[in-house]
């Protein structure tokens, strides 16, 4: 999995249209100063009034309308989670349907929006700042001072072709409820204004009119749902807590969307191109921490480095040499990145925009030491200013899409990519396998058929006998997805808790698939029975991961490690020898899900919660994010396991 | 065995008649009946099928075939295997209007075999009028009406009255003589249907233009591949690469493509005209310029008529999962392509491609093993006729 075929990109490739980082950055100190006075407004108005979340919102458009920018809140619910494991395959407009909630739980983004003067309004880029209106924190006052200071300098630019939407999008409920209910409201134009009654009926209680702060915009801020075009791309501005190992002020980039979907891999690249040579910024990815140390990996990376040497030894144009710090924290990265795809749950509110194709990214900056002067501020501000004015400038000057062909890959390192041509390679010869033994075992099990039919000479439909290997594995299959659904059923029980909530869905499981068993029990024992079962079998799985691997590869490519090995080795222990059934029986426990959840997290070192209920939060975390991985487990995983354990206790 | 057999076939259908109320309540009411009706009727033909199958091969005294024809009630299997289809399941919740199509094929194929020439005639001219590549169908069904349900090879039993000439007449042994008397009929039913039609028609189409139009926007449609929005067929793709000025001579070669198989299958094949028919319709199903699930659900259920000569069928494993993977994997990937745009094209017309690869392989396969059972049904006469000697 760890294969040294990295392909580096040199540069960024220069095409016609774009020379990413050439003009002189235009940002002035009279937008950061601007941008400080801003920030220390925030501030003081946050340490005067605490009470409500109204104030910040209308401090914000304040400043926006005073920018030159059209100015609109948007009012929204937070949304319950919900349990809809299909939702992979509708489109997210379909659900909009809103509950009657109380006045409380309606919280307020504020959206501005510069008119491009060059632009014909049909594209927009989005500049989305998170903070939470209810409690500010001082680095969220600073991502809204490093928009704020983007915004200044864009308001005043001829060279924009591409409307700028900022919106300053309110977390108290979740930072991806905010950005998720915000885009949704953008893309489903409703013409009956019922959403806007709704939100009407709480002005009182909410009291944005009553509000004293200043009256004069009051007629420029609508609560009117303003658009500006499509979204071309968009960036979450973020500001971290100081670095720990930090001579250098660093930048996260974090790009994983629901279901592993990544953005493309050119605004990543725009991103890390400008961040490294425009800002001098250290651009890092999430890494696993406990792969870094770990002992194994740096044995593996020394044997890449000498052989890399002795190649290089031998012939000069032989490169693939790869340096030991770098073969370690690429690993880390790509088991990092590896996991958060298959996770299928977005790592920040950038994964709302991947639902409605736009592509985005969570630039996280993390200063290297903490504010104590103003000058180090202004500094700062600059910088992210700098950053942004250059990310924007190359999105403006694109005259299309990004080139749509970067969106399957997993990253090693910020600058460093393992595209779908090389990483299914893997997939590919890993699963390979599965078919091979298909076939063998069913042509076996029919010549040997064969064999006897000539004795008995009854024995017709020797071709068709799968078919009742066949229903058997529909019957678990379709148990599966009965325990998919179990959940939804649980939720109904009243003050339960995480671990008798596992239990009782695995205790519903059994019993339902004691209950199939009962009622359509196998038919007569055949000796040569196995065999197929097992057939059929090893090309459901095979269907299933395929199936998978198109959907999201992380999931597949973790799911096939565990259940390949498992497929390919089991045996009835009555005809396998005692070391080949205990290897069977090893492989059996370490493909149960749960099991191999634990066996991960341990051999890991991550540790957090313990026992059931951190599984059973586990599980919640994937239905929450409506993440295919769910289903993959229930209905392709699950099944093929409980018929790997039939095929083990087989009495042939 | 039997009882319980037939209990369980009670079952289904009773089961099946909730199912269709479940469904009616979603879906549009008259393509659930056509369902089946089409099931019906199709379970129809089986029952007579076999009993023709049965009958010929007492004939032949080929006792060991006997048994196995009578081992399963084909009608039933096919009706059942059109019924509880995924696709035929899916065709109807999606209210798409192929259940009428295949309703009519399979009307005209049950005339043809109870020898209902009029009715026969009717379902044929219905069907083509409504999706123009039945018109092929004509050979099957003029075979059918002509010299009757499906037997095996005619020298076979040639064979067998020339081994004992002197015991029965030839005349007993040999029913198949082509009835020319019905085939006219059958011609003249059709011109009379067809014009019917087309008066309706043009009475119903005088003020949108009359019937020039209408063959225009109909077949001209389903002939010149206008619509290129992406299906389950090859053709979009093909048609949406290839440059204009080769746009003509392609789409001659598509249709060609078709009628080329008309004529050596009908030959080849013409002892079983209601199987030949099961190869036209597959062949069309696969090659026609805008397909569709609904196709290949008719045609797997015709599959299940000649359940007990196909026992031996290869390769019926590989087939199954590859239509099970393909047919889960093409709304996969017309996801990735058009909702989450990081697939294209291509993605989806793979699977376009290996579903078009499956269907062949499964016109190709049962073809071969129908032909591989004549010949071992040959092979058995001749060693009994050797032993009455």
């Amino acid at each position: 999995m760890d294969s040294p075929a990295e392909s580096e990109i040199p540069k960024p490739k220069q095409r016609p249209i774009i020379r990413i980082g050439s003009s002189s950055p235009m940002i002035s100190d009279q937008d950061v100063s601007r941008a400080s006075r801003f920030i220390d407004e925030l501030n003081s108005l946050y340490l005067e009034s605490r009470s409500s979340g109204i104030e910040i919102p209308r401090l914000i458009a304040l400043h926006m309308a005073n920018l030159g920018g059209e100015v609109s809140y948007h009012k929204f619910q937070s949304q319950p989670n919900k349990f809809h494991p299909l939702h992979f395959f509708t489109s997210p407009n379909a659900e909009t349907n809103r509950g009657n909630e109380t006045c409380e739980s309606y919280a307020t983004n504020t959206v501005g929006i510069i008119r491009a003067s060059r632009g014909d309004g049909k594209e927009s880029i989005v500049l989305v700042t998170p903070y939470n209106s209810v409690n500010l924190s001082q680095n969220e006052a600073l991502s809204l001072g490093i928009a704020y200071a983007a915004f200044s300098l864009l308001a005043q630019v001829t060279w924009l072709a591409k409307d700028i939407i900022w919106l300053a999008a309110d977390s108290q409920y979740g930072q991806y409820n905010s950005v998720a209910s915000w885009l949704r409201d953008y893309h489903t134009p409703s013409f009956d204004g019922f959403g806007k009654v709704d939100a009407a009926n709480c002005h009182g209680s909410n009291g944005i009119q009553e509000s004293n702060l200043d009256m004069s915009i009051e007629t420029e801020v609508s609560d009117t749902f303003r658009r500006a075009g499509t979204m071309a791309a968009a960036l979450v501005i973020k500001v971290a807590s100081t670095s720990e190992d930090g001579n250098q002020d660093a930048l996260n980039i974090y790009a994983e969307a629901s279901n592993g979907q990544m953005p493309n891999l050119d605004l990543i690249n725009v991103v890390s191109y400008l961040a490294v040579h425009g800002q001098g910024l250290q651009v890092k990815m999430e890494k696993l921490v406990s792969l870094i140390d770990s002992k194994w990996l740096k044995f593996i990376g020394e044997v890449f480095e000498s052989v890399g040497k002795i190649a290089r030894s031998l012939n000069p144009q032989l490169k693939f040499g790869i340096s030991v710090k770098d073969y370690v924290e690429g690993s880390a990265t790509l088991v990092s990145s590896l996991y958060n795809q298959a996770l299928g749950v977005p790592t920040g509110s950038h994964g709302a925009f991947r639902d409605y194709q736009v592509d985005a990214v969570t630039m996280e900056i993390s200063p290297k030491i903490t504010f104590n002067s103003l000058g180090r501020q202004t500094e700062f501000l600059f910088q992210g200013g700098r950053l942004i004015e250059g990310i924007v400038r190359s999105v403006n000057n694109l005259l299309e899409k990004f080139h749509q062909s970067f969106f399957l890959y997993l990253l090693t390192s910020s600058n460093k990519f393992i595209s779908v041509g090389v990483y299914m390679i893997a997939f590919l010869l890993l699963v390979a396998p599965l078919p091979v033994v298909a076939a063998s075992l069913f042509s076996d099990a029919i010549k040997s058929d064969e064999d006897k039919a000539t004795s008995s000479d009854s024995n017709s439909y020797k071709s068709w006998r799968w078919l009742y290997p066949a229903k058997t594995i529909f019957l678990i299959h379709l148990w599966g997805a009965i325990v998919s659904l179990l959940p939804y059923f649980i939720y109904k029980i009243p003050d339960s808790q995480p671990t008798s909530n596992i239990l009782i869905w695995a205790s519903l499981s059994i019993f339902i698939l004691t209950v199939l068993h009962l009622f359509f029990g196998p038919h007569t024992c055949h000796l040569q029975e196995w065999a197929l079962l097992k057939s059929v079998t090893v090309s459901a799985a095979f269907i299933g991961l395929c199936l998978m691997s198109v959907i999201n590869f992380a999931t597949a490519e973790i799911g096939a490690l565990l259940l390949v090995p498992m497929c390919l080795v089991v045996k009835p222990w009555r005809a396998a020898r005692k070391v080949h059934s205990a290897l069977s029986l090893v492989l059996v426990v370490l493909g149960f899900p749960g099991v191999a959840f634990f066996v991960l997290k341990a051999a890991f070192g991550v540790q957090n919660g313990s026992g059931l209920a951190e599984f059973w939060y586990w599980l919640e975390s994937l239905w929450a994010w409506n993440s295919a991985t769910y289903i993959y487990l229930c209905m392709v995983h699950l099944p093929c396991w409980v018929l790997c354990i039939y095929i083990l206790l087989h009495p042939c | 065995m039997p009882v319980q057999c037939t209990m369980d076939l009670h079952f289904c259908y009773q089961f099946l008649v909730l199912l269709l109320l479940i469904i009616e309540v979603k879906g549009s009411q008259v393509i659930c009946y056509a369902d089946f009706i089409t099931a019906m009727l199709i379970r129809a033909i089986g029952q007579r099928l076999q009993v023709a199958d049965i009958q010929s091969l007492k004939l032949l005294g080929a006792g060991q075939f006997l048994k196995i024809s009578e081992n399963f009630q084909s009608g039933d299997v096919a009706a059942l295997v059109y019924l509880w289809n995924p696709l035929t399941i899916i065709t109807c919740l999606g209210c798409s209007t192929s259940p009428l199509e295949n309703l009519m094929i399979v009307l005209s194929l049950y005339g043809a075999c109870m020898r209902l020439v009029p009715l026969a005639a009717f379902g044929w001219v219905i069907a083509s009028h409504l999706s123009l590549y039945p018109v092929i169908l004509v050979i099957p069904l003029v075979l059918l009406i002509g010299c009757g349900l499906d037997t095996p090879p005619q020298k076979l039993f040639l064979q067998q009255t020339h081994g004992d000439d002197h015991k029965e007449t030839s005349e007993s042994l040999n029913p198949r003589i082509f009835s020319w008397r019905r085939a006219v009929l059958f011609f003249l039913w059709a011109t009379a249907w067809a014009f019917y039609v087309l008066v309706l028609c043009g009475l119903s189409l005088k003020e949108y233009s009359g019937l020039g139009e209408m063959f225009k926007r109909t077949y001209g449609f389903i002939l010149s591949v206008e619509d290129l929005s992406p299906n389950i067929g090859v053709l979009w793709y093909f048609f949406a690469e290839v440059f204009d000025f080769f746009r003509d001579f392609f789409l001659i070669v598509f249709h060609i493509n078709i009628l080329f198989m008309v004529l050596p299958l009908a030959v080849r094949l013409h002892h079983r005209p209601c199987f030949l028919a099961f190869v036209y319709i597959a062949i069309s199903s696969v090659l026609k310029s805008y397909p569709s699930v609904g196709d290949s659900a008719l045609y797997l259920g015709l599959l299940g008529l000649f359940v007990n000569a196909l026992a031996d069928m290869q390769f019926s494993f590989f087939l199954f999962s590859g239509y099970l993977g393909t047919l889960l994997l093409s709304p996969v990937m017309h996801n990735l392509w058009i909702w989450r745009g990081t697939g294209n094209a291509n993605f989806y017309f793979a699977t376009a491609m290996a579903y078009a690869c499956f269907q062949i392989i499964l016109v190709v396969e049962s073809v071969s093993s129908m032909l591989k059972h004549d010949r071992a049904l040959k092979q058995d006469t001749t060693t009994v006729a050797k032993k009455l000697q």
